[in-house]
């Protein structure tokens, strides 16, 4: 279920990715990559020798200072799983992925509404979960969790 | 000619340079201005649901109709957004399972299950046989349940009242056999990190066995009111189509993806609580439309009572609970623990900060992905089988919206 470390190296390379580093934690096998090129580097991902057919999931945690993206990958053939991280500012931006995986298209606006950020060529970029009127990022730390009370409108 | 002159093509970019935007902006859309020569029809957007009784919740799709035509669809979520991952960072660990009975809500055993699994990954926790045996069981019930409700709820979707007065017999009995084991009928609150809250009260391996014994005719009589029907076959094959490609690519699991022949089911592929030990196989379909799907899942059913005749057969002894903290403060890390719902493959991401609270909890909610393909599966169908179309996918909003 888990790739080897030095596999995950060399599909990356392939691609022309050199990763900050690829550890394996109690999560499985990560990759941290730079988030300018996670579009270029999932379509390398899903078409070379990795062929991780698969995009389980897309999400993104508060760090405190950033946010930092999950996108978990799987190769359903071989039934191995890998995650890559990558790293974004808060109201910075990453390439959308879903030509390659559109599987994204809900999970790149949620994680964009949610904690302040950009997918830069999302075909539908609106909020998915919340209306216009909800700005703040609601997932971040920095958002406080409020009363109906302390929220409603008069 | 004016802004308002286009027809809808699927080829090529989705917004032609200089045009307006189209209202909805699915994949490989676009509108085209009009020849001189072709007949002017005005496209048509429908607003279906929320409150619509074939939404299965809340869910509210934007239909562009040419004419009977479906030529986009676009869902529009969050009716039933109720912060559940960000309450969930304000809640102890123990806490949580009270707000996931509500994501999915009518399968919440599974939901319940996934977060303690990945609590008892970080934790290291032993779980003991028993536990795992009784998480397997009440699994499998509510698995049942949840299916025939699909059964009645997609018969409805397809003009048949009398299956979901039928089905809804099945999915008394077996909630009233969740409610008498678990305490309530729905919010079940069972599963908790280290094991279960408790065994099996007495006299309830009899009302199982009663059910067992009946069950097998009810079942024989949805086939009769369903796949046999000679309006239901029409309505379904070839209805809402998705080949292997597409799922794969919207990361579908669950019976849409196994209707396309893709033998996955978490229970096989990375066997939990006691899915090692039991006999069971994955039905699969291979043309990946609305039938498919269905059959798939009254397959499930049966492979179900398959195995929930195998744990009643052999109880194992000893404790429902390992010994576990009273409150836990699993160490700073993250993993990912999946199980089978009813509609998929349900995850839970954790990350633990090495405190009580869960620094960040997502859920992975296989109707969440399900439900995305939507524009592929109704664009190009008409619009009377959209809402067959969406039947089939077996989604509840819950936890979807989360």
């Amino acid at each position: 279920m888990l790739p080897a470390p030095s596999d995950v190296t060399r599909w990356l390379a392939a691609a022309g990715v050199t990763p900050a580093e690829v550890t394996t934690t109690s999560l499985g096998v990560m990759a941290r990559i730079e988030a300018a090129r996670a579009a270029d580097v999932l379509s390398a991902l899903r078409d070379g020798d990795g062929a991780f057919d698969m995009l389980v999931d897309l999400f993104a945690i508060d760090t405190g200072v950033g946010i930092d993206l999950r996108y978990h990958l799987r190769a359903l053939e071989r039934n191995e799983d890998l995650y890559l991280a990558a790293y974004v500012e808060y109201d910075g931006e990453a390439p959308s992925s879903w030509r390659c995986y559109p599987a994204v298209l809900f999970a790149e606006r949620e994680a964009a509404e949610m904690f302040g950020m950009t997918f830069v060529g999302h075909p539908n970029p609106k909020r998915l979960l919340t209306t216009d009127e909800v700005t703040e990022p609601l997932l971040r730390k920095s958002t406080l969790i409020r009363t109906w009370e302390e929220t409603r409108r008069d | 000619m004016t802004d308002d002159h286009f027809r809808v093509t699927r080829e090529g970019p989705i917004v032609a340079e200089g045009r307006r935007e189209p209202l909805l902006l699915p994949r490989g859309l676009r509108r085209v201005p009009r020849g001189i020569d072709e007949l002017a029809t005005e496209h048509l957007i429908v607003n279906m649901g929320p409150q619509h009784p074939s939404t299965h919740g809340v869910l509210h799709i934007l239909l562009e109709l040419d004419g009977e035509v479906v030529m986009a669809a676009e869902a529009s979520l969050g009716y039933l957004h109720r912060g559940i991952e960000k309450l969930a960072e304000s809640r102890r660990h123990h806490q949580v399972a009270t707000l996931l009975d509500r994501a999915d809500y009518v399968s919440g055993i599974h939901t319940e299950l996934a977060y303690a699994m990945a609590v008892e990954q970080l934790m290291e926790i032993e779980v003991p046989e028993k536990a795992h045996w009784l998480r397997t069981l009440m699994g499998e019930i509510n698995r049942i349940a949840s299916h025939v409700l699909f059964v009645g709820t997609f018969g409805m979707d397809t003009g048949s009242m009398p299956t979901f007065l039928y089905t809804m017999r099945e999915r008394e009995a077996l909630v009233d056999i969740l409610e008498e084991v678990t305490g309530s009928r729905m919010m079940f609150n069972y599963v908790r990190p280290g094991g279960v809250t408790g065994d099996l009260p007495a006299g309830i391996t009899g009302k199982l066995e009663t059910f067992l014994s009946t069950v097998d005719t009810y079942l024989d009589e949805y086939d009769v009111l369903l796949r046999d029907n000679e309006i239901f076959g029409p309505r379904t094959k070839g209805v809402g189509v998705i080949d292997r490609a597409t799922a794969i690519a919207f990361g579908m699991t669950g019976a849409p993806l196994r209707a396309t022949g893709v033998a996955w089911d978490i229970r096989r592929a990375r066997p939990y609580a006691s899915y090692a030990q039991l006999d069971f196989d994955v039905p699969l379909a291979s043309r990946g439309d609305s039938f498919d799907r269905y059959v798939i899942k009254c397959a499930e059913i049966h492979e179900s009572l398959k195995m929930i005749r195998q744990l009643i057969d052999g109880v194992p002894e000893g404790e429902h609970m390992a010994k576990v903290p009273k409150v836990l403060r699993p160490p700073a890390g993250e993993v990912y623990a999946a199980v089978e719902s009813p509609r998929g493959e349900l995850g839970i991401h954790l990350v633990s900060d090495g405190t009580d609270k869960p620094y960040r909890m997502r859920l992975r909610s296989p109707a969440y992905f399900n439900l995305a393909v939507i524009d592929e599966a109704l664009a190009g169908g008409l619009i009377a089988d959209a809402v067959v179309t969406l039947g089939s996918l077996d989604i509840i909003l819950g936890e979807i919206d989360r």
